[in-house]
């Protein structure tokens, strides 16, 4: 005999079951698979070089602060924009949702190629710049961490500006209604309703477009000029072209495992703030 | 979803079918049966539209065997296919560095001499494993509307010289070709490049650092560099540069102290249809069906008749036309082969410092 609760938890287990089965065979065997290949005929050596090798350490420290760049620039332009959407009237709404997610049909590397283009020295924006007399020689938008920043921040926006949204929808217009009648100034709301509401979808954002900023390598390899090295530049390099997997899947499990703990203190961050207010 | 789902039985019955028939075709000693299609690996982009108008079409024609081409090139993923004991690819190209290591690494089948004719091959272009395909050097790319009438950097001392040749510039993000390229730069003569100097090299690159606006990654990158002006000089593949100089773009190569090397076919251990791989190969030896390649990329095919075939006013835009042949150096493949990691890693080292 088992409780309504029991069967019904029950039941949900087996809806899900196939999306686990498929994670598992198609996404959790292989990454252990590599995990075990870094551990190899019972060898840390590999591990040993990934942590203490100056070098490796250098480039992760230089990919965490990368992508905590583009999390903030990322946070910075995606908030306004997701409130502005929250409120937007049908059309507005259609209108930006089009502009925010068409870029996502298009391919990495044809828009990498595109801010290229854009960017250059004799590029669109540094031609339009001196042609209105603002400037006199070319300013340096690529070949170097600004280019990469602005790549990776238009590839990563749209995983930024969702969560936010969403968040924004599901809170009770009921609340900010109640506090307006109460006498709070429009900043008082937004400080003191919408903003804690929203955080969730904050730190989501933040979650996904960090995480996935940990592993570009083609934005940075094309809009860096080779100046930027990101980690997964030379997980690839390991995998691709010099065959050691060994110590590619160390790389990866040193990346996997920060990966892991900065989005364990995302997560505490947010329900704190969460359990505050 | 359901659909996907569905389709999965379906392709899993179709895949056992085809295994059941494999043993048969060892069994035979006669020519294997046909199968409907079989799978070309290359570079992709232009070069794949190319074959498709040469060895493909060739091969479809003879054989009645469809041609399915793929792409990129990735060593990488060929190591894993031949590993995971079925590989996709009936034939892959692969980089000239790459294909010794491949062969070391036991994952390419023999060429079969009596089906694959390499006769009218230079001697050193017969390979047990590994079909030279052709050849290419990493060259220097410039701007003719900046340096007008012969007046651009010849060789990488003077590439190096920013005094006498101002400009932005670009190299490649990689140790092969800069390291021998700096070495050249610093008067090492041609012949004796190997075994590279590392420190010496190292040392020649710190010079010419400050004056590299872009190192680039991938073969598209320089030549687009040079046509958006965003670098006077470049090194680059030369078949870029003589594609935009076809084009009638202000780019020409110059070859002094280019590094010479070749793409390579190979069929992967273990392919199903390795039979027809290597007739796919055979019909790569084909001087007229080289021609066509070489004439659209400039990287002129190994076999000797080839040229022959080619309009004589491109010959000079080779990197193996005579009097640019002697300007060049081979890349020395068994030195990166045994050095390819330490000189990587050294390599990233140096980028990182700033």
């Amino acid at each position: 005999m088992s409780s309504p609760a029991a069967r019904r938890e029950r039941a949900l287990l087996l809806m899900g079951l196939p999306a686990l089965l498929l994670l598992g065979v198609l996404f959790a065997w292989p990454v252990l698979r590599l995990l075990s290949m870094s551990v190899e005929d019972g060898s840390l050596e590999h591990l040993q070089r990934a942590v203490l090798d100056d070098l490796y350490l250098a480039v992760l420290f230089d990919s965490l602060k990368i992508a905590g760049f583009v999390t903030v620039i990322c946070l910075v332009i995606a908030y306004p924009l997701a409130f502005w959407l929250s409120r937007a009237s049908k059309i507005g709404l259609a209108l930006g949702m089009f502009a925010l997610l068409l870029p996502f049909w298009t391919s990495v590397l044809v828009r990498t190629y595109a801010w290229m283009v854009l960017l250059g020295r004799s590029g669109v924006i540094n031609r339009m710049l001196r042609d209105w007399g603002l400037i006199e020689s070319p300013l340096p938008l690529l070949h170097n961490l600004g280019g990469v920043l602005i790549g990776m921040v238009h590839v990563l926006l749209p995983y930024m500006v969702l969560p936010i949204y969403a968040a924004l929808l599901r809170i009770d217009p009921d609340l900010p209604r109640a506090a307006e009648g109460l006498g709070a100034p429009r900043s008082a709301i937004f400080r003191r309703v919408i903003l804690p509401l929203s955080l969730p979808g904050v730190a989501a954002g933040c979650a996904l477009v960090f995480v996935l900023s940990l592993g570009f390598f083609i934005t940075p390899a094309l809009l860096g000029g080779g100046r930027v090295i990101m980690i997964a530049m030379l997980i690839e390099q390991q995998v691709r072209e010099l065959l050691d997997w060994p110590f590619a899947a160390a790389l990866s499990v040193v990346l996997l495992a920060v990966t892991l703990a900065i989005y364990a203190a995302i997560n505490r961050l947010t329900k704190g703030a969460r359990l505050a207010s | 979803m359901s659909r996907i789902l569905g389709r999965r039985p379906l392709l899993l019955a179709g895949g056992g079918l085809a295994g059941l028939a494999h043993p048969a075709i060892v069994g035979a000693q006669t020519t294997p049966p046909k199968p409907d299609r079989i799978v070309v690996n290359a570079s992709g982009g232009a070069m794949n539209s190319i074959f498709r108008r040469s060895y493909f079409a060739a091969f479809e024609r003879e054989h009645g065997i469809r041609v399915v081409d793929t792409s990129p090139v990735d060593f990488g993923k060929l190591r894993a296919m031949v590993e995971s004991g079925n590989p996709e690819w009936t034939c892959t190209e692969i980089g000239g560095q790459d294909a010794v290591r491949a062969k070391e690494m036991n994952l390419l089948e023999p060429i079969d001499a009596s089906v694959v004719d390499r006769s009218d091959y230079p001697d050193i272009a017969r390979d047990s494993h590994i079909l030279t395909a052709s050849a290419y050097s990493t060259a220097l790319g410039y701007r003719t509307d900046v340096f007008r009438d012969g007046s651009q950097p010849k060789g990488w001392a003077e590439f190096w010289d920013v005094r006498r040749f101002p400009g932005p510039r670009s190299l490649r993000n990689h140790p092969a070709d800069n390291l021998e390229f700096a070495l050249l730069a610093d008067g090492v003569p041609m012949d004796q490049i190997y075994p590279i100097d590392l420190d010496r090299a190292f040392r020649s690159l710190d010079r010419i650092r400050p004056h590299i606006t872009v190192w680039w990654s991938t073969g598209a990158q320089p030549a687009q560099l040079l046509v958006d002006r965003e670098v006077v000089l470049a090194s680059g593949w030369n078949g870029r540069f003589y594609e935009l100089t076809r084009r009638g773009a202000p780019v020409a190569t110059d070859f002094t102290g280019g590094s010479l090397k070749s793409g390579a076919f190979a069929i992967p251990r273990g392919t199903r249809q390795a039979y027809w791989g290597q007739r796919f190969l055979s019909v790569m030896t084909r001087p007229e069906l080289q021609a066509i390649y070489t004439t659209e990329m400039g990287y002129p095919g190994l076999n000797r008749r080839t040229m022959d075939h080619v309009p004589a006013e491109l010959h000079p835009l080779m990197c193996t036309a005579p009097e640019n042949l002697e300007k060049q150096f081979w890349l020395n493949v068994d030195w990166w082969t045994a050095n390819a990691a330490m000189a990587q890693e050294r390599w990233n080292r140096w980028m990182l410092r700033r």
